[in-house]
């Protein structure tokens, strides 16, 4: 199958192009057939090359080409599919693939139909590239694509200011994590002169402590801006100004996890620098505790998911950071299925109330929509860590790994945030589609979405419950015993977990799910907690969540405002001042001279005839001079 | 002083006589006269300097065709055309002179000054002789080096035919002006209004006997373009004037 | 002084090249401007072919060949302009004619 892995990218890239070039005025509402054929023929490749590597327990590749041969430094263009990698793949290929039919009822009848679906192929492309990599800077190259199709994607909508705004906002912030994922590259570079990853993590051992944390902490700020860590979240709820399907896609199972999966593919590096390991662990656990208070106060639909992702991804973050990277990634697949149905769920609400995204003009919604109902429950309940959905499994293993990895508070913050997620995701669920229905009845009539979106949200519910037992039992699943070839050598420390703790982590985090789900009951569908008394006591601590900690502000007031202000005095004083009064000031005095000089042009013969027997006499004379023996 | 320099210098003297009389005539077929005068002068000193065929080539075309083209000219130019002898511009005729005495210092100083540094070449007059003469000779030399340079001067000459051909075309604009103050029938667009939103606009309906009434008060004409069509009344409208 | 030298011609050359390139700028009537353009040509033919006799050598005689073809080809350019000039802007004066000008 080695032979073949190419296929992998080159299928959606195909349909990608194609429906660039011959989208607007060939194909348009047809663009989505070579769409959906592209991933699916990716998807099926992708079966095939997994089901070999699972089979013969070694990593395959394909060399395409050598992209920068400079002397000894070489940068091919190779496929490699490991373990970790085909993990990636079979998440990344099946999501698209349901998200790319899913899209079709959604997108149906938008103008820019053949666009959505020539840059979502694309985006696939970038990401199936990406994983497949086998060097930092084809990575890194890939890296910038996801986030380039990421900003054509929130910014789909573009003569909506607020997208416009949202992808760019998207675009810079992740400028900044990339510009320190560069320049970690660099220093890979620097420091051991090969990029690609065996070399690299054959050598970095070798470096000194200092160096590696640098490396280490460097190729983090990446991961922060591309998976919306703090400080750098705050693109990712912005982000969902794009289509629903999008940020199903991109902004929950994927490319956001791309900063996860570079982490996770670069263990041995971090593993290699405990510091860089503390500071991971930190961030991902401040992470998934701030976004989990964010996530309780919205009303926005999407925006409560989308701070749960942030919230997720926190939780794969100090996964990593504790060494638990076989359960981060874990954690990565069923939040894939679960988080993708939780939006594509949220995307048929909104359909379904004619774009109306903001929860407390819904409820009772139960009734209208059956389907979605079940399958967002689902969703929801898997993201709680409700047993026995996908959810619990990797969410209590993340929890455990951090706790035997040494990390206890962060494995106590873990569980906090799990009681905030539990009750956030079901105060969506109870304020959505419980209690009484507060739309106008007159103007909106709910209605269930039509086959071609449900089939997705059925297939990516049955991934939300049964994608967690891969994982079962804990630590010795199929899903572990697949990738422990990843995650060994290098010095990796295996942490053995006694049945007991696992056990006990199993019932506190049940514990706390389920007093997530009553307190959620209580609140929003009993009323015997009222939530604005509760917001109010709170008070400056509801109004921190609610403001979303002030990121904004501070970004705005500290980065944004000072910019702004130093961009427009470079534009009022230096560009029209300086630059265009120098430019303005040549062409005005060559028209000053050039008005002076105009007179000699008199159109008259006899004029010129004279200048040019002028010219005559002149060179015949220089000539003299220089080359009669006259005046020598 | 060998007869050879003699005679040299009373060509010289005739020729260089001869321009001047070329500059300074009042009358243009006076100056061509004296033109004709210099050239054969010029050809005759040719001779003395060996080059026979040159000398023959000098009288044809100079003498044999540029003038008599040149006084062609001089006969069609309307006389009333012709400048005032006695023009102005005293300031130009002042450097002028100035220039011409400048380059003529120059010149002369660098051939009196000049030395001789170089070769002589193959062709001596006996070597001329051996190949039958003048002609023969640079017959040789022009077909064994330079047959693409003649090919080029063929096709300038092609050229050249083409360009006094189109030069000399007989004008447009006063066909135009024939054009200009009649009514207008044409194939070309009125003022691009037809075919706005896709329907051709219906002509005015003409009564049959209209249409010849109106006929006999404008002349129809065919515009060629559409530029003529535009100085012209649409359809419809009446002519003003 | 004795014999024919090439000083004598360059001399005749030279002064009938300044005689030529005078009336280039002094005279307004174009078709003599023209006149004196040919006897310019002349010149330059003059020292072309003394050269050619002073070195024994045939080349100068063939570039004087080409240059009474370009002569030709000239006089012919030429004077179609001059008939154009004359119909239509109906003068052959050079002062009259500011065409070149913007």
């Amino acid at each position: 199958m080695a032979n073949w892995i190419f296929l992998i990218p080159l299928a959606p890239l195909i349909a990608a192009v194609v429906n660039f070039i011959f989208g607007r005025w060939y194909l348009r509402d047809r663009a989505h057939w070579l769409a959906i054929l592209g991933v699916a023929i990716s998807f099926g490749v992708s079966v095939a090359v997994v089901a070999q590597v699972a089979r013969d327990e070694v990593a395959l590749s394909q060399h395409l080409y050598t992209w920068i041969p400079a002397g000894d430094f070489q940068v091919p263009v190779t496929l490699t599919v490991d373990q970790l990698t085909a993990v990636m793949l079979l998440v990344v290929t099946g999501v698209s693939l349901l998200v790319h039919i899913y899209s079709v009822g959604y997108m149906h009848g938008d103008p820019g139909f053949y666009r959505f679906f020539a840059y979502l192929p694309l985006f696939v492309f970038s990401m199936l590239m990406l994983v497949l990599a086998n060097n930092y800077l084809l990575l890194f190259v890939f890296w910038e694509a996801v986030g380039l199709c990421s900003y054509l994607l929130i910014g789909f909508w573009y003569r909506r200011r607020s997208a416009a705004q949202a992808a760019k906002k998207a675009f810079v912030v992740n400028r900044v994590g990339d510009f320190g994922f560069g320049l970690g590259v660099m220093l890979i570079f620097v420091h051991l002169g090969t990029l690609e990853y065996t070399g690299v993590f054959a050598q970095v051992g070798a470096l000194p402590q200092g160096t590696i944390t640098a490396i280490a902490l460097l190729l983090f700020t990446g991961a922060i801006g591309k998976s919306a860590q703090i400080p750098l979240f705050v693109w990712l709820p912005d982000a969902m100004e794009g289509p629903t399907p999008v940020s199903a896609l991109i902004h929950a199972a994927t490319m956001v996890t791309a900063g996860i999966f570079m982490v996770a593919r670069s263990w041995p590096i971090f593993a290699a620098s405990p510091d860089a390991m503390l500071v991971v662990a930190i961030i991902g656990a401040a992470t998934a505790f701030v976004a989990a208070t964010i996530g309780l106060t919205q009303y926005d639909i999407k925006k409560v998911v989308a701070y749960s992702t942030v919230s997720q991804l926190g939780y794969m973050a100090f996964a990593l950071g504790s060494g638990a990277w076989v359960a981060a990634i874990f954690h990565l697949t069923t939040h894939a299925f679960f988080k993708a149905l939780l939006f594509l769920g949220a995307g048929s609400v909104i359909h379904a109330m004619h774009d109306e995204q903001d929860m407390r003009r819904m409820g009772g919604l139960k009734r209208h929509l059956p389907l979605t109902y079940w399958t967002f429950l689902i969703g929801s309940a898997a993201n709680a860590g409700i047993f026995p959905l996908a959810g619990f499994w990797s969410k209590d293993e993340v929890i455990v790994g951090a706790w035997v990895g040494g990390r206890p508070i962060v494995a106590i913050v873990g569980l906090v945030a799990a009681l905030f997620t539990s009750l956030y995701m079901f105060r969506v669920v109870f304020l959505t589609f419980h209690g009484p229905e507060r739309f106008d009845a007159h103007t909106v009539h709910p209605h269930e979405s039509p086959p071609v979106m449900a089939v997705p949200l059925l297939i990516l519910s049955v991934g939300a419950v049964f994608a967690g037992f891969l994982g079962v039992p804990p630590e010795r699943g199929v899903f572990h015993r697949f990738l422990e070839p990843v995650f060994s050598g290098h010095g990796a420390e295996v942490h053995h977990v006694s049945t007991a703790t696992t056990l006990t982590f199993g019932l506190i985090s049940t514990a706390v799910a389920l007093a997530g789900l009553g307190l959620a009951y209580a609140a929003y569908v009993r009323g015997a907690i009222k939530p604005a008394v509760v917001a109010a006591r709170l008070g400056p601590l509801y109004q921190l969540a609610y403001r979303r900690w002030y990121f904004d502000e501070i970004y705005e007031a500290l980065i944004v405002h000072p910019l702004y202000r130093l961009s427009v005095w470079l534009w009022r004083v230096v560009d029209i001042g300086i630059i265009d009064g120098a430019v303005n000031g040549v062409a005005g005095l060559v028209n000053f001279t050039a008005q002076r000089w105009r007179r000699v042009q008199t159109g008259l013969v006899a004029n010129y005839a004279l200048a040019i027997a002028l010219g005559t006499v002149i060179i015949v004379g220089v000539y003299l001079i220089v080359g009669s023996t006259l005046f020598q | 002083m060998s007869a050879e320099v003699l005679v040299f210098d009373i060509l010289g003297a005739i020729a260089v006589l001869a321009a001047a009389g070329v500059v300074l005539a009042r009358n243009p077929v006076h100056s061509a006269l004296a033109l004709v005068v210099s050239f054969v002068n010029v050809a005759a000193i040719y001779v003395i300097l060996r080059a026979e065929f040159l000398a023959a080539a000098q009288i044809i075309v100079y003498t044999g065709a540029i003038l008599v083209l040149v006084l062609f000219v001089i006969m069609l130019v309307d006389p009333d055309n012709l400048p005032e002898f006695h023009g102005g511009r005293p300031v130009q005729r002042l450097l002028a002179l100035i220039l011409g005495l400048a380059l003529l210092g120059e010149v002369m100083a660098a051939i009196l000054t000049r030395t001789i540094v170089g070769q002589p070449g193959p062709w001596s007059p006996q070597a001329v002789a051996a190949v039958g003469g003048n002609t023969q000779a640079l017959g040789r030399v022009l077909y064994s080096g330079y047959v693409l340079p003649i090919q080029v001067t063929a096709v300038l000459l092609l050229a050249a035919t083409i360009g006094a051909l189109v030069l000399a075309r007989p004008d447009t604009p006063r066909v135009r002006a024939l054009v200009r103050d009649t009514a207008t029938i044409s194939l070309a667009h009125p003022r691009g209004s037809e075919m706005a939103n896709g329907v051709e606009p219906a002509l005015p309906a003409l009564a049959a006997g209209q249409l010849k009434l109106e006929a006999g008060e404008r002349t129809l004409v065919m515009a060629k373009s559409g530029d003529d069509f535009l100085d012209q009344p649409v359809w419809g409208e009446r002519h003003q004037s | 002084m004795s014999e024919l030298t090439a000083t004598h011609f360059l001399t005749l050359s030279a002064a009938l090249f300044i005689i030529g390139m005078l009336g280039v700028l002094i005279r307004r009537n174009v078709l003599v401007i023209f006149m004196c353009i040919e006897l310019m040509f002349n010149a330059v033919n003059v020292s072309f072919i003394g050269f050619a006799w002073e070195q024994h050598s045939l080349v100068g005689q063939t570039f004087a060949l080409f240059i009474i073809a370009v002569a030709a080809a000239e006089a012919v350019v030429g004077l179609g302009i001059i008939m154009a000039l004359s119909r239509r802007l109906d003068t052959v004066d050079i002062d009259q004619v500011h065409e070149l000008r913007e």
